[in-house]
């Protein structure tokens, strides 16, 4: 099981006040045009959406058309999501991210992974972990989730975490990346490689068959 | 590839991370390996969960009726920006191929322009000389003709320059695989080429030869010769004409 996102207590400790609808029955709802169920479901997940477009295009203007079309997308595709190949969030993640990269290339932009690592910023997207007057993520588990991932690419040498922030954040090749970074493509490889065995290592209890 | 070198493709497949080759390729093997889907399935998730790296920010509260109305409508939100951003684009790509255009064909119309103005220069340059070459106090003439009826010719000798411009009058173009030769003579001695030349169809023709220097002929006339002219006349001269004046 995703037990990071599919486990419906996680709902029902954050939001006391509203029945325990599992993530994956709401977007079953949306299937069915029920539009209540995906302005729950951005309740949910608007945020955290929201600051995954930010943190790839870089501009609250732009986020914001990420998002409205990343939900516009999950709401005229709610049919085909299926639960068995992941949780109803990493689904939105993965719509919103591809938006949100291809927003960037249209724009004919650098994504701001780029511009960062440009810059030669070592400390990476992921900081701050939590940052003080910004919404604070409403489920428990998501927030457990996040400081995890936040720890687990601390643990990462900063080479390795800055190889894997370029791939999801600035959707870059490996190819790419070595162009960027100046570095021999081996050594990218190498480096996203043992980075992304770390992070299944530490991240196991978030994944659906322990990571093996 | 052994099993554990296309193993090592699954993280920076997850990650949207292989070059399009590359990428192909592997997917190629996923198709017939439950291993490397599995460890793609794996590494898929570790990847969604880097959705939780970024920094937390929180939207604007009007986005969610945007996000609502979106919904209602069954088709992405249509806000200002986007209504209007796609005309902009639309227009600057119209702007930036009528600009690419104009000046593509400015810069044609330019080398056009520029290269009439090289030949009309060139042409000026050429008559200029031509008439200094004719109009000159060392100029000497010769008329060439045949008992008075056409084809004709008027040589100029310019002796400064040692130059000899040859106007040609009625006389049609020489047949192929032929050419004009003009031959400077001293009596007694053996004609010396001046060149060889070619009239256009209209029979006119201006053509500037040059005169050996020291040489001071007594005649001229022109031969009908193999073209590239020849070392020594091949036949009588039709044309003939003795040197007069300039000094």
């Amino acid at each position: 099981m995703h037990v990071a996102f599919r486990n419906p207590r996680s709902v029902m400790a954050s939001q006391n006040d509203r029945p325990a609808i599992p993530d994956c029955e709401l977007v079953a709802r949306m299937a069915g045009c029920d539009e209540r169920a995906l302005g729950e479901l951005y309740d949910r997940h608007g945020g955290p959406v929201y600051s995954l477009a930010l943190a790839i295009v870089g501009e609250r203007a732009d986020a914001e058309e990420v998002v409205a079309d990343s939900f516009g997308q999950a709401w005229r595709t709610a049919e085909q999501f299926d639960p068995a190949r992941g949780s109803v969030m990493a689904w939105l993640a993965t719509i919103t991210r591809t938006r949100a990269l291809d927003l960037v290339r249209a724009r004919g932009r650098r994504a701001r992974a780029l511009t960062r690592a440009a810059l030669g910023n070592s400390e990476g997207i992921a900081a701050p972990i939590a940052p003080a007057g910004e919404a604070p993520d409403r489920g428990v588990e998501r927030q457990e989730a996040r400081r995890q991932v936040a720890r687990s690419l601390a643990e990462l040498s900063e080479p390795q975490r800055r190889v894997i922030e370029l791939a999801y954040f600035g959707g870059l090749t490996q190819t790419e990346i070595a162009a960027e970074l100046k570095e021999p493509l081996g050594t990218v490889k190498t480096r996203m490689r043992a980075g992304m065995e770390k992070l299944r290592g530490s991240l196991v209890p978030f994944l659906s068959r322990g990571g093996s | 590839m052994t099993d554990h070198q296309w193993q090592v493709l699954a993280a920076p497949y997850a990650l949207s991370a292989l070059a399009q080759e590359e990428r192909a390729e592997f997917e190629g093997h996923l198709a017939e390996c439950e291993t490397c889907r599995g460890e793609v399935q794996a590494f898929r998730e570790v990847s969604e969960l880097l959705a939780h790296a970024a920094p937390a920010a929180a939207p604007p509260p009007s986005l969610r009726a945007g996000v609502m109305r979106d919904a209602r409508r069954g088709r992405p939100i249509r806000t200002w920006r986007r209504l209007v951003l796609p005309w902009i684009a639309a227009a600057v790509v119209v702007l930036a191929l009528a600009a690419g255009y104009g000046y593509w064909a400015a810069r044609v119309a330019q080398t056009a322009l520029r290269t009439a103005l090289d030949s009309a220069r060139a042409r000026l340059d050429s008559t200029s000389q031509l008439i200094a070459a004719i109009l000159d106090s060392t100029v000497g003439t010769a008329d060439l003709a045949a008992t008075g009826k056409p084809p004709s010719m008027r040589l100029f000798w310019n002796r400064a320059r040692n130059v000899v411009v040859v106007a040609a009058f009625e006389l049609p173009p020489a047949p192929t695989g032929r050419t004009y030769q003009l031959w400077a003579i001293k009596k007694g001695q053996s004609p010396v080429s001046l060149g060889t030349f070619n009239t256009p169809p209209g029979g006119r023709a201006v053509v500037t030869l040059r005169m050996p220097a020291g040489l001071k002929p007594d005649l001229s006339a022109v031969t009908e010769e193999p073209a590239g002219g020849s070392r020594q006349p091949t036949q009588q001269p039709f044309l003939v004409g003795s040197w007069q004046g300039g000094g």
